[in-house]
Parts: structure tokens; sequence; C-alpha cells
């Protein structure tokens, strides 16, 4: 059987479950790579200049893991998956400097997928990556079908029944018992990229230790295309693939929804600061949410992340006492 | 209603040009400077490149100035800022400054939406008036990369240092001034033939190669003169991105031509497949190019942070055509003393790559005979 190598970084957060049904009902089994770690980190980070922002350096530490483990390695280009509105350069350049820093890369498979080209070209690109599979087209209409439907089916398990992302991810949403909303419980809402959001080593466990502190974490992925398209529009107009992860989301949270903001971007990355710091003005005119962003590097310390989020909690669990009727 | 723009190079010559030739009420803010840089840092969020930086300082300093409506090319495109506009416009707004940014729609609308806009500036003059002040702007902007050409060649090999600058910076005055075809003809070959007679050292220049994001490219001040540095250290520099082409491009199409760009993405071709926004696969390109002409090195302008750029960084290395590449990143940290070091230490290793190149060579022919 084929293998396709999967690395676990970037949009494997967005598009995994599609890309998943996509290779294995065309009878590829796939590798992905284990959670980020340490290692990943600095396995990608010696391949590449410094200023390399960190979800890079860590993808390029998950397609080092494959090496030697599949016959492929699965790097899609999303140019454009909305009208004239574009993705990062680091996305659009990810094969071939993938290919330029890891020569002993498996072969890579790669898609362009960019709507303004219209559907025909969107189906072509689909056709030409299932014939290194099958040379029959039937099965890949089917496949490519049959894998929309998993991508369509896992948003909205995320947003209709408030799942979190990695138990959307596995399947295991069954597992999850009803968070119960209890009103002295904080919500905190979360805004920036899934690859940021999602991997706990980047994060430095946020979810994790949110959740110790009782908090409720509603993610960008729990909230509805609707809702997040009209929020987006409320605070401009989209330019950024993923704007609704950040501005989108960032704007519904601050319209009375959680107790709190955190907004998780990455040094040096041009879309998100100047996204986070639509949010935060935003913020800061209407002063009713509170609004924290952690900015991310390779050497970000835990206990820095700790300190901040710590007083931050404090703050948000003062002003909620306050706001509430005393018994 | 005063308009105000932001720097890049020397565009605010030709820009002043058009304004006055149309009676528009316009401010320039003064040229790039210290303060620019550190009023636009400040006002900027946190990690943005260096264009985003400076031109928030212009305008910033242009609204100080009185003006009210501000022009920065924006609109869609990939990367290339797209996105400054809505953000710097706040940013204004926080600062207490009324004032409207006016989108130049440079990849969408392009020269209608360009010529729609002086319409509206300049209070509904006659078509033809627009036509013919935006003909003589465009001929100056030529005759300014003309001279700037000229300048790049005799700042290598002038015998007496600063000579070429001092020309330069009095023929931008001059044709700044000048005011119809016959006076402009005239001062730029005035200047050209006094750059011509520019007394040489007789030395032969190492020919280097510039590439990179077209902001740092073409603003001296983002890249700390680099080119006049070059020109002491007795390098000549070779640049495709100029000014008029850069407008041309933007306004038009065909950049530097549309076959000089194809041709450039046809070298960049193995090594990056597609454009990724802002210049990233045009520096590949042109770095496979200035290695195959047999430049002696390249300099790679990047912002600090440039998303595009550090995706051609990270590519370059592995390009099989070999040339020297040194990548400086511009931003406000970058200081003169730290890129002197770096390029002298260039410059030394180019110049004994020559000389080992140029004995080869003697030997071969020795050998041959
Ligand atoms: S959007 Fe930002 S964090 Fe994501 S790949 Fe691009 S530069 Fe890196
Ligand atoms: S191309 Fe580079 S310098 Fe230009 S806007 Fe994009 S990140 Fe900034």
């Amino acid at each position: 059987m084929v293998k396709v190598g999967i690395p676990r970084a970037l949009l494997y957060y967005r598009y995994h479950p599609m890309w998943q049904t996509f290779f294995t009902r065309l009878g590829a089994e796939l590798v992905v790579s284990p959670p980020t770690t340490r290692a990943t980190l600095l396995a990608g980070s010696a391949r590449v200049v410094a200023d390399t922002c960190l979800p890079v350096k860590v993808f390029l530490g998950h397609v080092i893991h494959l090496v030697n483990k599949c016959d492929f390695v699965f790097i899609p280009v999303l140019r454009s998956v909305r009208r004239r509105v574009y993705n990062c350069s680091k996305f659009l350049g990810l094969p071939d400097m993938t290919r330029a820093v890891i020569p002993e890369c498996p072969p890579i498979l790669e898609i362009e997928i960019d709507v303004n080209k219209g559907e025909d070209y969107l189906h072509q690109a689909i056709y030409e990556l299932g014939r290194h599979f099958t040379p029959k087209k039937s099965l890949i209409k089917e496949a490519a079908q049959a894998a929309w439907e998993a991508h369509d089916d896992f948003r909205k398990v995320m947003h209709h029944a408030g799942v979190m992302l990695p138990e959307a991810m596995t399947g295991r949403e069954g597992e999850i018992r009803e968070a119960s909303s209890n009103s002295s419980q904080a919500a905190i809402g979360l805004i920036g990229h899934p690859y940021l959001i999602h991997d706990e080593f980047i994060n430095h466990r946020l979810i994790e230790r949110l959740q110790a502190t009782h908090s409720r974490v509603v993610t960008p992925e729990m909230v509805t295309p609707g809702e997040l398209e009209v929020a987006t529009a409320r605070l401009g107009r989209d330019y950024w693939a993923y704007e609704e992860e950040v501005v989108g989301a960032g704007s519904y949270f601050l319209q009375g929804k959680v107790d709190g903001i955190i907004g998780i971007a990455t040094f040096g990355c041009g879309p998100d600061s100047l996204m986070m710091d639509m949010v935060r003005r935003e913020a800061a005119r209407i002063k009713s949410v509170p609004f924290m962003s952690l900015t991310l590097e390779e050497h970000t310390a835990d206990a820095g992340v700790l300190t901040r989020l710590e007083a931050f909690l404090d703050m948000i669990h003062r002003k909620k006492r306050k706001t509430l009727p005393c018994a | 209603m005063r308009v105000g723009i932001p720097h890049l190079g020397n565009l605010y010559i030709p820009l002043k040009t058009l304004f006055r030739r149309l009676n528009v009420d316009y401010v320039v803010p003064p040229l790039n400077s210290r303060r620019t840089l550190s009023l636009g840092a400040k006002y900027s969020p946190e990690g943005l490149c260096i264009p985003f930086k400076l031109t928030m300082g212009n305008l910033i300093e242009a609204a100080e100035l009185g003006a009210d409506t501000l022009l920065m090319p924006g609109g869609y495109g990939i990367c290339r800022l797209g996105y400054y506009v809505r953000i710097q416009e706040q940013v204004l707004r926080d600062l207490g400054h009324p004032a409207t940014i006016v989108e130049l729609g440079v990849s969408e609308r392009k020269f209608l939406g360009f010529l729609e806009m002086v319409k509206k500036l300049s209070n509904n003059a006659p078509w033809t008036k627009i036509f013919a002040a935006f003909r003589f702007g465009l001929a100056k902007l030529n005759a300014i990369d003309r001279v700037e050409r000229a300048v790049q060649k005799v700042r290598a090999v002038e015998r007496d240092k600063g000579t070429a600058n001092r020309l330069y910076a009095r023929s931008l005055d001059a044709l700044d001034e000048a005011d119809d075809y016959r006076t402009l003809k005239k001062v730029e070959a005035d200047y050209l033939a006094q750059l011509d007679a520019v007394p040489r050292n007789g030395r032969q220049p190492l020919i280097v190669g510039i590439t990179g994001e077209f902001y740092v490219l073409l603003e001296p001040f983002s890249n700390l003169d680099l080119e006049s540095e070059l020109g002491k250290l007795g390098v000549e520099v070779h640049r495709t991105t100029f000014i008029s082409e850069w407008t041309k491009f933007s306004l038009f199409f065909g950049f530097l031509g549309k076959s000089k760009k194809e041709r450039i993405h046809q070298a960049a071709m193995p090594y990056l497949k597609r454009d990724i926004g802002g210049d990233g696969w045009e520096s590949i390109g042109e770095k496979v190019l200035y290695a195959r002409e047999r430049y002696d090195g390249i300099i790679h302008l990047a912002p600090f942070t440039c998303m595009p750029e550090i995706v051609a960084q990270n590519i370059m290395p592995a390009t099989r055509e070999e040339i020297p590449v040194l990548t400086l990143l511009c931003d406000e940290q970058m200081g003169k003393p730290g890129m002197l070091t770096r390029l002298e230490a260039f410059v030394d290793l180019l110049e004994r790559r020559r000389q080992k190149r140029d004995n080869k060579n003697n030997s071969g022919q020795a050998q041959s005979k």
C-alpha cells in the first residue's frame, strides 16, 4: 500500500479529516507525524533562517520525522479558498521551501487550490492528485465527494455541537460530556490559527491550563461560519485567508459572548500582528471584554506564559465577581 | 482639501509635478529621517515590516503639515501593501488627525483607478489636462531613473569619492524644477554629460546585483543608502527594479516589461514554482540569473519579518547556480556600523574570488598556448 505522510502542523488542523478520507478511499495508508515536541521544533529550526516563523519551523520538523517512513509527503498549496482572499506567502512556498531545506524529503504530493481560477481548475487539480493512486476518474471523484462531506461534518460537529477540535478530529465527540455552563465559570475565547491554538507544544498547553482553572474555552471553530462572516465584516473586510479566525472570532467574542479573549500569534507574522491589532483596538474601544495577546516564538518560556495567564484570569474573576449579584 | 503622500525614493518629484500642474493643494512630508522611522515604529503594531513603519511615519508627518487626504498604494494583491491602509487610518485617527486615506488600487484598478483619483483631487480638471500632466510626470520619472543609472556606474569608479552623489543631488533639484519637456531634456543631458566627465580611478569595479523586496530596494533610507556605500567600496551595483518601472507596472501591467519579468520567473521555476506574494519569486529568479551572468555577488535586501523574502532566503542556498549572497535585513535595529562591517567583509570575499578566477583563467590561457 502506498504510504502518504501527513505532517501534523499548519493546515493539518483545518483539513485532516478531508485528506484522510480522500487518501484512504483511494487505497493509501496515512502516516501522521506524532504531536509536536521540542525535538520536532529543534529539528525544523536547524534547517531554516532564524526569522522563519515558529509554525513553519514546527512544520518542517514534522516533515523530517516522516523521512523514510512514507512514500510521499502531502503538502497542499492553498493559494486562495475564497475569492480574492489570499494566503500567507509561507503557505504558498511550502512545497518548494521544504524541498530546498530538506533534500532527503520523500517526493512531495502537491495540489494547488485557487478558487480564483474557477471550478474546472479545481477539479483538474484534484484529479491530478488522485492519479497518483488510481487511473479511474470516477473513483477519484467519489473520494473527493466523500472527503468534502467528511470536512463538512467535521466543521459542523464543532460549530453546532460545540465540540473542540481535537475531539472532533478523532471522532471522539461522543465521549465528551455536555459542557455544563455554569454562570460563575469564566468563558475564555481564544483567537488565532488552529495550528497555534491546537498545538499544545506551541501554545504551552494553554487550553489544558485554562480548563484546569475551570474556565470554559471557546475557539473560533466553535462559532458558525455565518456568525463569523458577519463579525468579520463589522471590523473590516477580508484580505488574508483565515482572517475570520482572528478578526472574525475576535469581533464575535467582543459582543459580550465571553468573559475574556486571548489572542495567540507568533512573532514576526505580519498578517497576525495586523489582525490582532484590529481586535486589540476594538477591545480597547468598547472596554467590556478584557483582551490579552500572547506572541509566541521559539524561545518563549513556559514561566512567562504562565504568569501572564494567571494575572489575566485573576482580573477576569475579579471582574466577574463584581458583576454577579450578591447572594 | 490638502493631499499628502508617503515616500518611495524619488517618486515624490514627479508626483509634485503632477499636483502642481493640476493645481492640487499638496504637501510632501519631510524626506525619511530617524524621526519618521521612530514615529512609524512607535505607532505600528509590533513585528511589522519596515515599509509599513516608514509609510506610517510619512503619513503622520504629512498629517502634521495639514494634509487631510493621504494617498497610499493599497488594494488587493498578495501580501504587498494590501492590508496597510485600514490600520494606518486607525492609527491616524487615534492620534487625532482626521485624515482619510485614499487607496490607490495598485493591483486592481491600475491606471483607471489612478486617473479617477487624480480627477477627483484636481477638482474635476479636464481630462486633456490630466493626461498632459500625467505624461509629463512620467517623462520626468524616466529621466530621473536614467540619471540614477548613470550615477550607479560612476560611484564605483570615480576618483574623488562623493562626486557622483553631489551631482545626483543637484540633478534631482534641477529635474524637480524643470517645467517643460525642453528644459527636462536639457537638464538630463547636461547632468549625464557631467557624470560622464567625472574623473575615474581606472580600476575595474566588482559588479554586484541587488535584489529583494521592492520598497527596500527603492527607498535608500530604508537600506541605509546601501548603493552609495557600495560605491565607496568600489562596487558597481546593478538593479533591475527602478521606480519608473515599478510605477508603470503598478499602473499598467508589465513591470520590467512583461518578457523581462517572465524571464526572471522562468529562472526561478526549478526552485519555486509560483508567485508567493511580494517579490519572493523574483528574488530567487534574479539570484539564478545574476549567477548565470557571472556577476561577482548578490546583495539580497529584505525587510525584517518580510514573509516572501524569508521564503526566498530559505530557498536561495539550494539553487545550483552558485554565487555569494549577502542578505541584509532592513529594520530600525539595523545600524550603519554593523552594515558597513558586513559589506566590507563581503566585498573582500568577492575580491578574493575574482582574483582566484582571474588566476585560473590566466594559467588556463598559458597552458593552451
Ligand atoms: S500566517 Fe504567520 S504564522 Fe502562519 S505561516 Fe504565515 S507567517 Fe507563519
Ligand atoms: S512583501 Fe514583505 S515588506 Fe512587503 S508588505 Fe509583505 S511582508 Fe511587508
